[in-house]
């Protein structure tokens, strides 16, 4: 039987657990997410969610995926970056696992989990990551023994931007979705803040801006089409920036705000330009979910690296360049 | 013509002009992009760095000469510059010879903050090294005048960013030189940009 490691991610808004083996199978991929009817994600809810739901869900992943609780011989878990309360929700619940099961425990970066499936899944071997989320906006590549933040948000993230600029206009969350819809009836493009700072990208004034046009009444369509317009188009030069840069050969888009049609064109279109392989990382292991956290887990531990419960704190800091990437050939 | 480089926005020409060489930035039309987004970054960077080059010089940045600018293609012809990125040499060099050369690097970027303006893309990809070891600083599409003090504070968060992913194991003694040159010149104003600095890095997510 091969290795099979149970992957809990529990970071944020959703909890998953994913069962995934050895040889890179994703056996099962479930999850379950707060959805508040009104307003945004309050960690303190968002972490009772994931006690409450956590045990159904995981035993939901192991029955899809056929397996038993004897069957496991890893558990992996999401130690950071991410909210405080929903970490330490899903650690409790991955430690009282790995000692229950007599296995042994790895932490994953949620950051570092995002890039591994994506090559998983695209065959990449070291691309320039595009990672977009409502908590991140990073442009992410292996450099020296690490992945390395060559670019990120200044202020807020993409994927927030998007969710705040919803609520203005009444939307539900998560909001990318209806402006995406939304912006595809766009035809009038208004000028919003473009702010590019080397590979670093800011979104707070287009925010401020889209909030004011709103305001003044244009049309929702149109708004929608414009803050997409400028949002991505931002990304794409720190992108390019960063393809320039580095001289690698490709281009992966991850993040639950990959799953915007149209960022995906764009970036296509920048991965023509210079040469570069480019793959979107399809919607189920693209957002938040436990198979990326168990595939990591699978790679960590291929490398000798394992966490002792009682080292097992959880890291709501924790950068994606701070991790020795010790299963990886040093570039 | 067959590209010389293609760059993050441009694409590279090296030819002749007079019977010396000479680069063509060209900052094609970029079909992916929202047209009314993708002209006007073309056309104001072009102009833009155009008129940089020639500034950054004034203020006493070796930068290549502009020999002429067409707005309509957004091209600029500038000098070509016989040199090296620091990116691909730093590696190479002694330490001593790194050290000075960021030392130079730095004082680069102080002299144009000194002036009110900001690269804006400060990282190694950016300075030439020639034969003779002489420092030059190109790109300058991201180029600002009248510069806050939080824009030169990001400048130098760029330059520290591009030190800890590019060279993340000469990161501290490159930054080290960098910042050296660059109080050797502004003295206690560059205190005041390097703790803008700071509060700029942690801006970011996860400190």
């Amino acid at each position: 039987m091969p290795l099979i490691c149970l992957g809990l991610e529990g970071t944020a808004h959703s909890f998953g657990a994913g069962v995934v083996s050895g040889e890179g199978r994703v056996l099962s991929n479930c999850w379950d997410m707060v959805s508040p009817q009104e307003g945004g994600i309050h960690p303190r809810e968002a972490s009772r969610h994931h006690s409450d739901m956590g045990p159904d869900i995981i035993k939901k992943a192991l029955t899809e995926a056929g397996v038993a609780f004897r069957d496991i011989h890893l558990i992996a878990f999401s130690r950071g970056p991410g909210l405080g309360p929903c970490l330490r929700a899903t650690a409790t619940m991955a430690r009282s696992l790995a000692l229950k099961l007599g296995v042994p425990l790895v932490g994953v970066n949620h950051c570092v989990a995002h890039i591994e499936i994506g090559c998983l899944e695209s065959g990449f071997r070291d691309p320039v990551t595009v990672y977009v989320s409502g908590g991140n906006t990073q442009v992410i590549a292996f450099a020296g023994n690490r992945f390395r933040t060559f670019g990120e948000t200044l202020d807020i993230a993409i994927g927030n931007m998007l969710d705040v600029l919803g609520r203005i206009v009444g939307m539900r969350f998560p909001a990318g979705p209806g402006i995406e819809k939304e912006a595809e009836k766009g035809e009038n493009y208004h000028s919003l803040p473009y702010s590019v700072k080397g590979m670093d990208v800011s979104y707070s004034g287009m925010l401020t801006a889209a909030r004011r046009l709103y305001s003044e009444g244009v049309a929702l369509s149109d708004l929608c089409y414009s803050v997409q317009e400028t949002a991505f188009g931002m990304l794409a030069e720190v992108t390019e920036r960063a393809i320039a840069h580095t001289k690698k050969t490709e281009i992966l888009l991850t993040g639950g705000v990959a799953r915007n049609k149209r960022l995906g064109e764009i970036l296509t279109g920048v991965a023509n330009r210079h040469g570069a392989a480019f793959h979107t990382v399809s919607p189920p292991l693209a957002g938040d979910q436990g198979a990326m956290i168990a595939w990591t887990g699978i790679l960590q531990h291929s490398a000798g690296d394992k966490l002792d419960v009682a080292d097992s704190h959880v890291r709501p800091k924790w950068r994606t360049d701070e991790q020795d990437i010790t299963w990886r050939a040093s570039s | 013509m067959e590209p010389w480089a293609i760059g993050a926005e441009s694409t590279i020409f090296k030819t002749e002009q007079w019977g010396r060489p000479i680069i063509l930035k060209w900052r094609p039309e970029k079909p992916y992009l929202l047209k009314e987004i993708d002209e006007q970054l073309r056309r104001t960077r072009t102009s833009r760095e155009c008129k940089m080059l020639t500034y950054a010089r004034l203020l006493g940045v070796p930068t290549p000469a502009v020999h002429w600018t067409n707005l309509a293609s957004c091209t600029i012809a500038m000098d070509y510059i016989e040199g090296r990125q620091l990116k691909l040499m730093a590696g190479t060099l002694s330490r001593s010879l790194l050290h000075e050369l960021c030392y130079r690097f730095g004082q680069s970027i102080a002299l144009m903050h000194r002036g009110n303006v900001v690269h804006g893309d400060p990282t190694t990809s950016n300075v030439l090294i020639d034969g003779k070891s002489r420092l030059w600083m190109v790109d300058f599409g991201l180029a600002e005048w009248n510069a806050t003090l939080e824009m030169k504070g990001v400048d130098l968060h760029l330059i520290h960013r591009a030190l800890e992913t590019t060279h993340w194991d000469q990161q501290e003694d490159m930054l080290a030189g960098v910042l050296e040159g660059y109080m050797s010149l502004l003295g206690s104003d560059a205190e005041l940009a390097f703790s803008r600095m700071k509060s700029i890095r942690e801006r970011g997510r996860y400190h």
